[in-house]
């Protein structure tokens, strides 16, 4: 947050009235943890707003405050995702009533179990093999390995993916994201207020938002199909963008399957299109750079906080602060921002912004 | 009958779900079906997830079929009561699609879990887990 501050050029009494944005950790299970986010910080905001839509929560708080601030009820907000799951653990607190009554009861080891058989339907229908996912893996951990913040920074092979311990059948080690403490922050202001803040502002040009998506009977519905296919075609139509228009993706990454159907879902292929996966160059230098910094998978999730990453790296690319790992003439990058994993179902929150470099 | 493992966490018997495990007790599988538009509605709520209606009546089920997807479990982790679990090791999570349609969360029991397939057919059981709680799992169809 201080580095926030200090990129902003803005103090923390600038926010008193102003708006304040605070994803809800799963770590940290409490309702009034926006309200002991402002006291821990000492300031009274206008417009408080919790983040509370599982790790869809850090993206869907651009979109609330950027609503706040074009109603003109504020015009600068400051947004913070933090959590410290390996401090202050509280278990996750009460389970939604399916999982503590249908999924529970059967031995269901948490989003593992799910999100394994969310694979396991993909590779049976489409044939998707280990090297078009590990393709995702690979390209995430070279990104990192030119980010001198991330955690995971020696590159891998396909074979390292392969060879990785399965962990929920197929989902191995490899496919996973890391649990981290840690905490980031970003403001969001009105283009006006913007234009006299420290630093060159990256603009939000779309945004898109479904929970709880369903495709085909509520009851039983196409499990490899996710919200962002929905929240994706809104954010770049508001933004007036199309495919071939976005430079960089920074999806939401708890699995690597779950960056794969994202890209499915989000439009740059079909639904299996293996084909798309073998051609496509998805590093930094590529024709569809994603996870510009190495994602979660190699930086770290603190809790329902972690997609707080994904804003921040697409702010560097799109004001060419990435370092080594600059995406050329980066001027329009897409963000996507997941959570929950409802029953019989694949993610219930999506979340998706189109961020640009020109107004 | 499966033994009587009381350590293992045990689904809450709300009132929407009462005529559930009700029926599960007499080894019957039954869901709701909206009176209305036809929707299967699971799981228990007290109305209509595809029009709203409140006439949804508790069905009777074939108990049949189909392995959608699965996974093995192989280590616990997480929450304390997870330990539970851990004599029955390797197991199976799967989503079993029933004929008429809605997907559910189950165990496949009955089979080494190297033989478990997607699209394989499977039946209902029932294992007693408490003197009110028989969860419905599912055995393949051969």
């Amino acid at each position: 947050m201080r580095l926030a501050l200090e990129d902003a050029g803005l103090s923390l009494k600038d926010f008193n009235g102003q708006g304040l944005g605070v994803t809800i950790p799963t770590a940290y299970p409490q309702p009034f943890w926006p309200e002991e986010v402002a006291e821990i910080l000492g300031i009274t905001p206008g417009f408080l707003l919790g983040g509370a839509t599982g790790g869809a929560g850090s993206v869907s708080l651009l979109g609330g405050m950027a609503a706040a601030i074009n109603s003109g009820l504020i015009d600068v907000a400051l947004c913070i995702g933090a959590a410290a799951p390996f401090s202050e653990n509280f278990g996750g607190g009460i389970q939604p009533g399916d999982m503590r009554d249908w999924e529970i009861p059967y031995g269901t080891m948490g989003p593992n179990s799910k999100i394994a058989m969310v694979m396991r339907r993909h590779m049976h229908e489409y044939g998707t093999t280990l090297d078009h996912l590990g393709k995702i893996a690979v390209a995430g951990r070279y990104h990192a390995s030119l980010n001198p913040a991330a955690y995971l920074r020696k590159p891998i092979t396909i074979e390292d993916y392969k060879n990785s311990r399965l962990v929920a059948d197929p989902v191995r080690l490899l496919d996973c994201v890391l649990p981290a403490n840690g905490g980031k922050a970003y403001i969001l202001a009105s283009p006006e207020r913007a234009k006299k803040l420290r630093k060159r502002p990256v603009y939000l040009k779309g945004f898109g938002e479904r929970s709880n998506p369903s495709y085909g009977a509520r009851a039983g519905s196409d499990a490899l199909i996710m919200g962002v296919k929905d929240a994706g075609k809104v954010a770049m139509e508001m933004a007036g963008v199309k495919h071939s228009d976005i430079h960089f993706l920074e999806l939401y990454d708890d699995y690597i399957i779950v960056v794969y159907l994202q890209i499915e879902d989000l439009g740059f292929c079909g639904k299996g299109d293996l084909d798309y996966f073998e051609r496509t160059d998805f590093t930094f230098k590529g024709q569809l750079p994603i996870q510009t910094g190495g994602g979660m998978i190699n930086c770290g999730q603190p809790s329902t906080a972690g997609g707080t990453l994904h804003i921040l790296e697409a702010v560097r690319q799109l004001r060419g602060e990435g370092g080594d790992r600059q995406v050329p003439n980066a001027k329009i990058g897409l963000v996507s921002g997941l959570g929950v994993l409802p029953y019989g179902k694949n993610l219930g929150c999506c979340a998706v912004a189109v961020l640009g470099n020109e107004a | 009958m499966a033994e009587l493992d009381i350590r293992k966490p045990l689904p809450g018997i709300t009132t929407e779900a009462k005529p559930f495990w009700d029926a599960a007790a007499q080894q019957k599988l039954v869901m709701q079906r909206c009176q209305d538009c036809r929707a299967w509605v699971w799981t228990p709520r007290p109305s209509c997830f595809e029009c709203g209606s409140e006439h949804i009546d508790w069905t009777p089920m074939s108990g049949k079929g189909e392995v959608y997807s699965f996974t093995v479990i192989r280590q616990v982790v997480g929450r304390a009561a997870s330990k539970a679990f851990e004599p029955d090791i390797p197991y199976v999570i799967a989503w079993v699609d029933l004929e008429e349609g809605p997907r559910m969360i189950t165990n496949v029991i009955g089979c080494r879990v190297e033989d478990v397939k997607l699209g394989m057919k499977v039946s209902v059981v029932f294992e007693q887990q408490s003197p009110e709680i028989w969860l419905p799992k599912f055995k393949p169809l051969f």
